[in-house]
């Protein structure tokens, strides 16, 4: 065999092992995002709260965080006091808007959550699950962030704890609103 | 009423009336809904499709195929959906395109580079082991054969 193919096949072999190895070691949950720069999907469902629709074109040309949380969620328990960080952060600025999303949940733990965790902005029912598939969806806590022309910049998933609270704070949310916010972090 | 008649009537009794019942209840709708949700994947059980899977989200799956099948979508279209909220890892089978045909050519691939090899160091060991020189057999003297007969005859 000839000293060409030799390396070919060594190459090869090397190339293989190396995605079955990255396959090993990485995370079999995670699903890469196909929604960045695409169209957020609209939708409209009952506040948790109030049971007043909420519908996402109502804050058309805003900034807007959606996070998708259920009662039932450690890790929603765990992000909690930085989501009202975050908001508390923004909440003076009148492009930004922060909405929860409840998932597959019930609306009497629902609620329960939000008076014991505390709540500070709106939060609509996803009924059917339909606004978590369109979202691609597929565990809480998740967040989005849309941008002022309706696009998806910004997803991730797991809590928004520390440096991914500095990251989705100065580098997603204040570039998109043009101004930078006081540098804070959390624990 | 022939023979024949009564036989297949015969058969038909020996049916479990609950699997004629679930035969009978399974609609188009039911039949397209278990099609194309055995084409996705459980986002939550990973190993698992939609239709086998018992997560919530699998059943709010199967709940928004039915939707959009009674909205009139087709099932390539149902499936286009599905593949545009949540990308390649929600088929069951990757398509055959860009950097998955790695997934599918690989073992193929491997099978034939580790059959080649073996092939090689095969043939390798029986080019260089060294025959044995031949040697005739020892022609049996008379002792010996009397000795066969009579074990033989015993």
């Amino acid at each position: 065999m000839s000293k060409g193919w030799q390396l070919t096949l060594i190459l090869t072999l090397v190339g293989l092992f190396a995605l079955f190895y990255q396959g090993l070691w990485g995370d079999p949950r995670h699903i890469p995002t196909v929604l960045i720069e695409t169209e957020a999907p609209n939708f409209e469902g009952p506040d948790v709260e109030t049971g007043q629709t909420i519908s996402l074109e109502q804050f058309k040309g805003k900034v807007v965080l959606l996070n998708f949380w259920a009662s039932w969620c450690y890790e929603c328990k765990v992000e909690h006091k930085s989501i009202l960080q975050l908001h508390q952060l923004f909440k003076d600025n009148p492009d930004f808007v922060m909405l929860g999303v409840n998932y597959q949940d019930e609306l009497a733990d629902a609620q329960k959550y939000l008076q014991d965790y505390g709540s500070t902005f709106s939060h609509v029912r996803d009924l059917k699950g339909q606004l978590a598939i369109d979202y691609g969806v597929y565990g809480v806590p998740e967040t989005f962030v849309i941008d002022q022309q309706g696009k998806i910049r910004h997803k991730w998933v797991g809590p928004i704890t520390g440096e991914v609270y500095t990251n989705i704070t100065q580098k997603v949310i204040a570039p998109l609103l043009n101004a930078p916010p006081t540098t804070t972090t959390t624990s | 009423m022939s023979i024949r008649l009564t036989w297949c009537l015969a058969a038909l009794l020996t049916i479990p009336l609950p699997l004629l019942a679930a035969v009978q209840d399974e609609t188009d709708v039911d039949i397209q809904v278990r099609e194309i949700a055995k084409t996705l994947r459980c986002t939550v059980c990973q190993t698992e499709n939609i239709w086998e899977s018992g997560a919530p989200l699998a059943q709010q799956m199967r709940g928004v195929i039915r939707d959009r099948i009674a909205m009139g979508h087709s099932t390539e279209e149902i499936r286009a959906y599905f593949l545009s909220r949540y990308g390649d890892y929600i088929l069951m089978e990757p398509p055959k395109h860009g950097v998955n045909w790695i997934i599918w050519v690989a073992p193929f691939l491997l099978l034939l580079i580790g059959g080649f090899f073996l092939y090689k160091e095969v043939t390798h060991w029986v080019r260089d082991t060294p025959t044995p020189p031949s040697q005739s057999e020892p022609p049996l003297d008379d002792q010996a054969r009397r000795r066969i007969e009579r074990e033989l005859k015993s």
